[in-house]
C-alpha cells in the first residue's frame, strides 16, 4: 500500500473551480421562491429585566408576515453539559446579543423597520463584567436560578462560577520550597473573534412537517441536534444542508440561529432567510475566543530545572456555557504546558459574565494561556540566566517522558521540533543580523486530537467511478477533499475519479463536522475503513477473473494486478462494470475510537480533557521589529515546525500553518474585543483590526512527520488548529528582548508596548 | 444636464423615498436594463437583479473587500457605490474574468493553494487584476499594497502572493485589457 | 431620493442651488447610510464625471487641484509628488486601494473630518479651498473652512471645485507621517505633516500640522524661533536632534486630543511629538534634496518596505 506522502502531486481542491468563479454559492447566494427576509431584535443591554416587550406595531406594519418571540417556541432551557439558555430571552437579557424576538418580512428594509418598532422595556441589572469582582460573595449573579441547571458529568459549579476544573501531582508547596529560584507571573488577556469573511446567513424552508435549513454551520449535525431538541421536532424531520462556507474557525461552530429562522419560517408560513451584518456577526454570534487572567508561580533549580507550579485561571464564560464546559481543564493543560513537571497544582475556573458566551475559536483557551505560560517560561529562563531554547530543551517533554498531567507519551517530536524551528531563525540571523530594535522569541506548544465517532459511506459505480458520502464538513481547511486522496489510495485509482456528497445531514451518516481538527482524523478513519470494505471487494473479484490469492491482488493506477506477475491484470472499470450485475460495491464503516491514554494526575471536572489522544506539539521562532517611540511591533519572520504526525496533504498542511500565524499575529498585536460596561464598542473591521497582506510576515514551515499510531489515518495527527497556538507567545517574548520587560496584557497593542517601556523608564 | 431620474416627491421630509430609476448597467460585457432605487448599493444589485452571487458581501464598509468589482478597469468596493452611479460604465465581476478556460489568476491561485473557503477569492481576483492591469510586473510590495484591501482569514496571504507573481510572470508582463466591451 | 449626473459643473451648481448634494465616490456618503449614521440626502448631484475637476495644473506661481481628483491619482501625479510630497505621502496611506480609487480630494475637504489624512499636509502647504455657486466664487483658507469635527462653514450651495496652493519656492520639502497599527487600512490614529524650506543651511519656514488631536486639523504654533538659525541644520538636510525634540514637544503640547477605541489620550499626546519629529526630519531632507519614496511610512521607520 502507498503512505500518502509529500511527493505526491499537489493536491486539488474540488471544489475550486466553483470558488474561483463566483459560480460556488455560500448560503446568503441562495433565493427560495417566496422566501421572506428576517431579522432579529437583540437586547443591546447587557444585563436586565424586561419589563415590556410589545411587538404588535411591528406585527401591524405592511409587509411583516411574521414576528416571534420566546411564547411562539417551546419553553425549555438547552445548551450541553450546562442547559442554561433559551432561544429567545424570557424575563432576563444576559448579554447584548440575546435575541428577543423574530421578524420575517417582505424584503430587507422591511424586516429592519419592524425591528425598529418593537416596543422593548428592559430594567437595568447590575452588569458582571470582572472576572475577579463575579467571584466575590457579594457579586450580582448572571443566572439567580443556577442551582437549579441540571448539569451533566462531572461538572462543579458555585454561583458565578459556571464550573471549575483542577489538576493536582505531587505536593507542589512543598517542591517549591525545594527551588533555587521562585518566579510570580500574572496576565491578562483580553477577549477576541474568530472573524470568518462571510457573516453568518441561515435560509429555511418548511415542506408539510419537515423543514430543511441551509446554514454556514460548521457542525451541520449539532445545527440539527440543537433545531430538534429547542423546537420539539424527531431528527429525520430536520434536514441540514451546508453549502460552501466562507470560514468558522470556531466562529460558526455550535448550534446558533437555525431553529430561530426555523420557527419563524413556519409562523411566516414562508421560507425565511438571516444574513448576519458585520456587526451582528461581531456581537452576536455567541461564541467568541474568551478574556483571560492567568497567575502563575514556578519553581526552577539553578540548573533550570522546573520542580513545581501553582497556578490559577480565571476564564470569561460570558453569559450562557454553550460548549465551554471543557475550557476550566484545557486552559489548565496549557498553563502547565508541554512540559515535566514534578509537582503542579492548577486551578482554572469558568467564570459567568453578562458578555457575549464564549466558544471553541480556533484552539480554544491555548493562545493565551500559551502566551501566558511562554512568557512566564521566558522569565524563568532569564531568572536562572539560560538561553530560552536551552531551557526549553531542558524542561519539554520527550518521546517515553511523562507530562506534569501524568500522561507518558510515546514517541512525539516536540524536542525536533523545537531544534528545526530555533535553527531556522538562527540560520535566518546569521545571514541578516538583528537589527538595533529587534530581537527574537521562542514559545512551544500543543494541542490535542479528538477522537469521536465518525461514519462514511463509499459506492464505486459501474464505470467504477467513486462516490464518498461523508458527514464531515468542508470549511476552508480542504481537509474534506483530502479524504478523496485516502480513498483513491485504497482503491487504486485516481482522487480525480471520487467525487464527495457531504454537508447534508439527510443522506450522510452522523459526525463531528469541521471542529476541533479532526475532519482527517476521524472521517479520515472512516472513509479508509468503509473503502477498504470495497477494496477486498475487488481483491475478491480479481482473484477469481485471475485465479490468484485475494490477498495478492494489488489495486494500483486504475488496475488490478498480481503481486509478483506483472502481466496478469484487470481494469478496476471492468471489475465495477461486472459487480454492477451482481453484488455492489458499497463500503459503510463506522470509525472506532481510538482508545484514550490514561493520567496519573488527581482532575476534577476535566471533562474528557486532562488525558490527550495523540497530541500535536509545535514551535515558533519569531523575528520581530518594535519601533521603541510609539511602541509599534512588527513581525518579520516565523520560523515554525510542527510534528502533526503524517501529513497527508502537503498543500493543505503549509495553508493551515500559515493561516493559524497570521492569525496568531493578529491575536498578538491587534485584535482584543474592547468592551464599557458590558458592551462591545469595536464590533468592526476598522477598529477591530486584522492582518492585511501588507503586514504578513515571511513563514517558513517543516514538518516533524512520525507515522503516529492510535491516531488518524496513515499516523497523522490533527492540525487546524495547532498553528494559531504558539505565535502570539513567540513575539511576546521577542517584544521582551526587544524593550526589557513582559507586557502583561494581550493583545500587545502599540500602546501597551509603549507604556510598558515608560513604566520600566521610571 | 441629464437627468437619470424620474423626481419622485418624498412623501415624508425625514425619510426620502429613494425613487426608482430606469438605468442599465453593463455587467461583463451584458447590458441589463433596470428599474433600481437610487439608493440600491452596486453589490445588492448584482447578487439580485443581475443574479450574479460572485460577488460576496462581507462588511458594509469598505473593510474587507470581498465585494470588489472592475468599474472600467478600476477596483471599486461595490458595497458602498450607488448603482445608479455606475450606469455607462463597464463593470466586471468575478464571473467576467474566465473565458472558455480559467483566467490565469484563477489558475494559478489554485495551484499555488491560495484558495480555501474561498469567500475573499472573488474580490481578491479583482484586485489582483485590477493591479496587473496597472502594473504588469509588480514587486512583492506592490502586490502586497495591491491587495491590501481584500482581507482573507484563511490562507495567511502568502500563497496568494505567489499566485499573483506566478501570473505575472506567465504574462511576462504583457498589459492587456481586463475590460469587457 | 433622486440623483443627477451632473456633465459640466454648471450642471452641478444648478442642482446644488436646488438642494441637491454632490457626491463623487460617494464612499462616506454611502457607508453612513448603510452604518445608519446619516440618511442619504433627498437629492444627490453626480459629480464624478466632470473632467474639468480632475486636473492637476501647474501655473507659474501656483498650483491647482481639481477637487474630483482622486487619491490614486495624487499619489502618482508628478506635480504633487515633486512639489506637494506631503499630499501624495497621505494619499497613498488612505484606505485601500479601491478607496482611493474613488475618493477624492474634495470629497475628503468638505467632510471636515480632523482624522483625514490630506488634511494635515494642505494646511502646512497653505492652501486654500475655491468654493463655487451659481453666482459666486470664494478662496476660503482650510483653517476657516473647518470649524468643527465633521462640519465646514460651506454653505450648502457651495461646491468646492478645488484647491489653490502658491507653488513651493526651490529647497522644499514637504512629508506627511502617521501613526500607523498596521501597515494599510488604518485611519489616522495621529499624523502630523511638515513644510520646510531652506535657503543655504538656513530654514526659512517651517509649519507643522497635526491629525487626529484636536477638533479640526490643528498647526503648530511658536515655531518662529526654529527659522533663520543656521546651526540647527547639518548636512544634507538634517535638523539636529534637540530642534526636532523641540518641534515635536511643542506638538504634543498643543495636542489636545480625546481618548477613544484607538488610543488613549496620553498615547495620542506623545505620539503626535514624535510624528512631527518625523515628518519635520523627512521634509528637510527632502528639501536638500534627499530621495525618500513616497509615501514616507513606506520608506522608512517600522512600515517601510523590506
Amino acid at each position: 500500500m502507498t503512505v500518502l506522502s509529500s511527493d505526491l502531486p499537489p493536491f486539488r481542491r474540488a471544489d475550486g473551480p466553483d470558488k474561483v468563479t463566483g459560480s460556488g454559492r455560500y448560503t446568503a447566494d441562495l433565493s427560495v421562491t417566496g422566501m421572506a427576509y428576517a431579522k432579529l431584535c437583540f437586547a443591546k443591554v447587557a444585563h436586565g429585566r424586561i419589563r415590556r416587550l410589545d411587538v404588535t406595531a411591528a406585527r401591524e406594519l405592511a409587509g411583516v408576515f411574521a414576528v416571534i418571540t420566546a411564547d411562539d417556541v417551546p419553553d425549555l432551557l438547552y445548551s450541553p453539559v450546562i442547559p442554561d439558555r433559551r432561544l429567545f430571552a424570557r424575563d432576563v437579557v444576559r448579554f447584548e446579543g440575546e435575541v428577543l424576538a423574530a421578524v420575517a418580512a417582505v424584503d430587507a428594509e422591511t424586516a429592519e423597520r419592524a425591528v425598529s418598532l418593537i416596543d422593548v422595556e428592559i430594567e437595568p441589572l447590575p452588569v458582571v463584567n470582572d472576572l475577579e469582582a463575579a467571584l466575590k460573595e457579594d457579586s450580582p449573579l448572571v443566572h439567580e436560578d443556577w442551582e437549579s441547571y441540571e448539569a451533566t458529568g462531572d461538572t462543579p459549579r458555585d454561583r458565578n462560577v459556571a464550573t471549575f476544573s483542577s489538576i493536582t501531582k505531587g505536593d507542589a508547596a512543598s517542591a517549591m520550597d525545594t527551588a533555587d529560584v521562585v518566579v510570580s507571573s500574572r496576565y491578562v488577556a483580553d477577549g477576541s473573534h474568530a472573524v470568518p469573511i462571510e457573516p453568518r446567513s441561515v435560509l429555511a424552508q418548511w415542506e408539510g412537517d419537515a423543514v430543511t435549513i441551509w446554514t454556514s454551520s460548521q457542525v451541520p449535525f449539532e445545527a440539527r441536534a440543537g433545531v430538534c431538541e429547542t423546537l420539539q421536532l424527531p431528527t429525520n424531520r430536520v434536514r441540514v444542508i451546508v453549502p460552501h462556507l466562507g470560514g468558522g474557525f470556531g466562529g460558526k461552530c455550535g448550534f446558533h440561529f437555525e431553529a430561530h429562522v426555523a420557527a419563524l419560517a413556519k409562523a411566516a408560513k414562508r421560507p425565511a432567510k438571516l444574513v448576519f451584518s458585520r456587526e451582528e456577526e461581531f456581537l452576536a454570534p455567541d461564541r467568541r475566543r474568551e478574556s483571560m487572567i492567568v497567575e502563575l508561580t514556578t519553581g526552577v533549580t539553578n540548573d533550570g530545572e522546573i520542580v513545581a507550579r501553582q497556578g490559577r485561571v480565571l476564564i470569561d464564560n460570558g453569559a450562557y456555557v454553550a460548549d465551554a464546559a471543557f475550557f476550566p481543564q484545557l486552559a489548565a493543560m496549557h498553563v502547565g504546558g508541554p512540559y515535566r513537571i514534578p509537582a503542579i497544582e492548577l486551578e482554572a475556573s469558568l467564570v459567568y459574565t453578562n458578555h457575549q458566551p464564549s466558544g471553541s475559536v480556533r484552539a480554544p483557551t491555548a493562545p493565551q494561556a500559551c502566551w501566558a505560560v511562554e512568557s512566564h517560561t521566558d522569565e524563568l529562563a532569564d531568572a536562572v540566566g539560560l538561553d530560552p531554547v536551552e531551557f526549553r530543551r531542558r524542561n519539554i517533554v520527550h518521546t517515553g517522558d511523562e507530562g506534569f498531567a501524568g500522561q507518558v507519551y510515546g514517541e512525539i517530536g516536540l524536542d525536533e521540533c523545537l531544534e528545526r524551528a530555533a535553527a531556522s531563525l538562527a540560520a535566518s540571523v546569521a545571514e541578516v543580523p538583528l537589527g538595533s530594535h529587534e530581537a527574537t522569541g521562542v514559545a512551544v506548544s500543543w494541542w490535542p486530537s479528538f477522537g469521536v465517532p465518525a461514519g462514511a459511506n463509499v459506492k464505486m459505480q459501474e464505470d467504477g467511478s467513486v462516490q464518498i458520502i461523508t458527514g464531515a464538513q468542508e470549511c476552508g481547511t480542504g481537509a474534506v477533499m483530502t479524504l478523496a486522496d485516502i480513498a483513491a489510495d485504497e482503491l487504486g485509482v485516481e482522487p480525480s475519479d471520487i467525487r464527495i456528497v457531504y454537508q447534508d445531514t439527510a443522506v450522510a451518516p452522523t459526525g463531528p463536522g469541521a471542529t476541533g481538527s479532526q475532519t482527517l482524523l476521524n472521517h479520515g478513519r472512516a472513509v479508509e475503513a468503509a473503502s477498504r470494505q470495497i477494496a477486498d471487494q475487488l481483491r475478491e473479484l480479481a482473484a477469481a477473473e485471475l485465479e490468484a490469492a485475494a490477498g495478492d491482488i494489488v489495486l494500483a493506477d486504475g488496475q488490478a494486478g498480481v503481486a509478483g506477475s506483472p502481466g496478469a491484470s484487470l481494469a478496476i472499470a471492468d471489475l465495477a462494470a461486472s459487480a454492477a450485475q451482481a453484488d455492489l460495491l458499497l463500503g459503510s464503516a463506522s470509525a472506532p475510537v481510538p482508545e484514550y491514554p490514561t493520567v496519573s494526575a488527581v482532575c476534577v471536572g476535566d471533562q474528557g480533557m486532562a488525558a490527550w489522544l495523540a497530541p500535536q506539539f509545535s514551535c515558533h521562532a519569531v523575528r520581530v521589529a518594535v519601533d521603541p517611540d510609539t511602541g509599534v511591533s512588527r513581525v518579520l519572520e516565523v520560523h515554525a515546525a510542527h510534528d502533526s504526525g503524517t501529513i497527508l496533504n502537503p498543500i493543505g498542511a503549509h495553508g493551515q500553518v500559515e493561516g493559524g500565524i497570521v492569525m496568531g499575529i493578529g491575536q498578538a498585536l491587534t485584535e482584543g474585543t474592547q468592551l464599557g460596561e458590558g458592551l462591545q464598542r469595536n464590533a468592526g473591521l476598522l477598529e477591530y483590526k486584522l492582518q492585511t497582506i501588507a503586514d504578513v510576515p515571511t513563514i517558513s514551515t517543516q514538518f516533524v512527520e512520525i507515522d503516529t499510531p492510535n491516531a488518524g489515518p496513515r499516523g497523522s495527527k490533527g492540525l487546524a488548529e495547532a498553528p494559531n497556538v504558539a505565535t502570539a507567545a513567540a513575539i511576546a517574548n521577542a517584544i521582551r528582548g526587544v524593550i526589557g520587560s513582559s507586557v502583561r496584557t494581550l493583545p500587545m497593542t502599540a500602546e501597551r508596548v509603549w507604556s510598558t517601556i515608560e513604566e520600566a523608564r521610571v | 444636464m441629464t437627468s437619470s431620474s424620474e423626481h419622485a416627491t418624498s412623501p415624508e421630509k425625514n425619510a426620502p423615498a429613494a425613487s426608482v430609476n430606469h438605468v442599465e448597467l453593463t455587467v461583463n460585457g451584458v447590458s441589463y436594463p433596470l428599474h433600481l432605487g437610487t439608493d440600491r448599493n452596486l453589490s445588492s444589485v448584482l447578487r439580485g437583479e443581475v443574479g450574479l452571487t460572485g460577488t460576496k458581501e462581507g462588511c458594509d464598509d469598505c473593510e474587507c473587500g470581498a465585494c470588489m468589482v472592475l468599474l472600467d478597469g478600476q477596483p471599486v468596493n461595490s458595497c458602498s457605490y450607488l448603482a445608479v452611479q455606475a450606469a455607462g460604465r463597464a463593470i466586471t465581476t468575478v464571473e467576467g474574468l474566465a473565458g472558455d478556460d480559467l483566467h490565469p489568476l484563477q489558475r494559478n491561485i489554485l495551484a499555488a493553494g491560495g484558495v480555501q473557503c474561498g469567500f475573499c477569492t472573488p474580490g481578491m481576483l479583482m484586485s489582483a487584476e485590477a493591479l496587473l492591469e496597472r502594473t504588469p510586473l509588480p514587486s512583492d510590495e506592490e502586490i502586497r499594497i495591491g491587495l491590501s484591501g481584500n482581507l482573507c482569514r484563511c490562507t495567511g496571504y502568502a500563497r496568494i502572493i505567489e499566485a499573483v507573481r506566478a501570473t505575472s510572470v506567465e504574462l511576462d508582463g504583457v498589459r492587456r485589457s481586463s475590460v469587457t466591451e | 431620493m433622486t440623483l443627477t449626473i451632473a456633465h459640466t459643473v454648471d450642471d452641478a451648481l444648478t442642482a446644488m442651488a436646488q438642494g441637491a448634494r454632490p457626491i463623487a465616490g460617494g464612499t462616506d456618503l454611502v457607508v453612513g447610510h448603510r452604518q445608519g449614521k446619516a440618511p442619504l440626502p433627498a437629492q444627490l448631484v453626480a459629480i464624478d464625471r466632470l473632467t474639468e475637476l480632475s486636473r492637476v495644473e501647474l501655473a507659474s506661481d501656483q498650483i491647482r487641484i481639481g477637487s474630483g481628483v482622486t487619491h490614486a491619482d495624487l499619489m502618482i501625479d508628478p506635480i504633487v509628488v515633486g512639489r506637494l510630497t506631503a499630499v501624495a505621502d497621505a494619499a497613498a496611506l488612505v484606505g485601500s486601494p479601491a478607496t482611493r480609487n474613488v475618493g477624492t480630494i474634495g470629497g475628503n475637504i468638505m467632510n471636515g473630518s480632523p482624522a483625514m489624512d490630506t488634511g494635515a499636509p494642505l494646511v502646512v502647504l497653505g492652501a486654500e479651498a475655491v468654493l463655487r455657486t451659481e453666482t459666486s466664487e470664494r478662496r476660503v483658507s482650510l483653517a476657516d473652512l473647518w470649524t468643527g469635527p465633521g462640519t465646514v462653514s460651506a454653505q450648502a450651495d457651495e461646491l468646492c471645485t478645488g484647491l489653490v496652493i502658491s507653488t513651493p519656492t526651490t529647497q522644499h520639502g514637504s512629508a506627511y507621517v502617521r501613526l500607523e497599527y498596521r501597515r494599510a487600512m488604518e485611519i489616522a490614529i495621529v499624523g502630523a505633516a511638515a513644510s520646510v524650506s531652506f535657503d543655504g543651511d538656513r530654514i526659512t519656514s517651517l509649519r507643522v500640522a497635526l491629525t487626529a488631536v484636536a477638533p479640526t486639523i490643528r498647526e503648530v504654533k511658536g515655531l518662529d524661533d526654529v527659522v533663520d538659525q543656521p546651526s540647527f541644520v547639518g548636512t544634507g538636510g538634517v535638523i539636529v536632534p534637540e530642534v526636532l525634540s523641540r518641534i515635536g514637544s511643542l506638538a504634543s503640547q498643543q495636542a489636545t486630543p480625546i481618548s477613544d477605541l484607538r488610543a488613549s489620550d496620553r498615547y495620542r499626546s506623545h505620539v503626535v511629538g514624535v510624528m512631527a519629529r518625523r515628518a519635520v526630519d523627512a521634509a528637510a531632507r527632502r528639501a536638500a534634496g534627499e530621495e525618500i519614496s513616497v509615501p514616507v511610512n513606506r520608506a522608512i521607520g517600522i512600515g517601510a518596505q523590506r
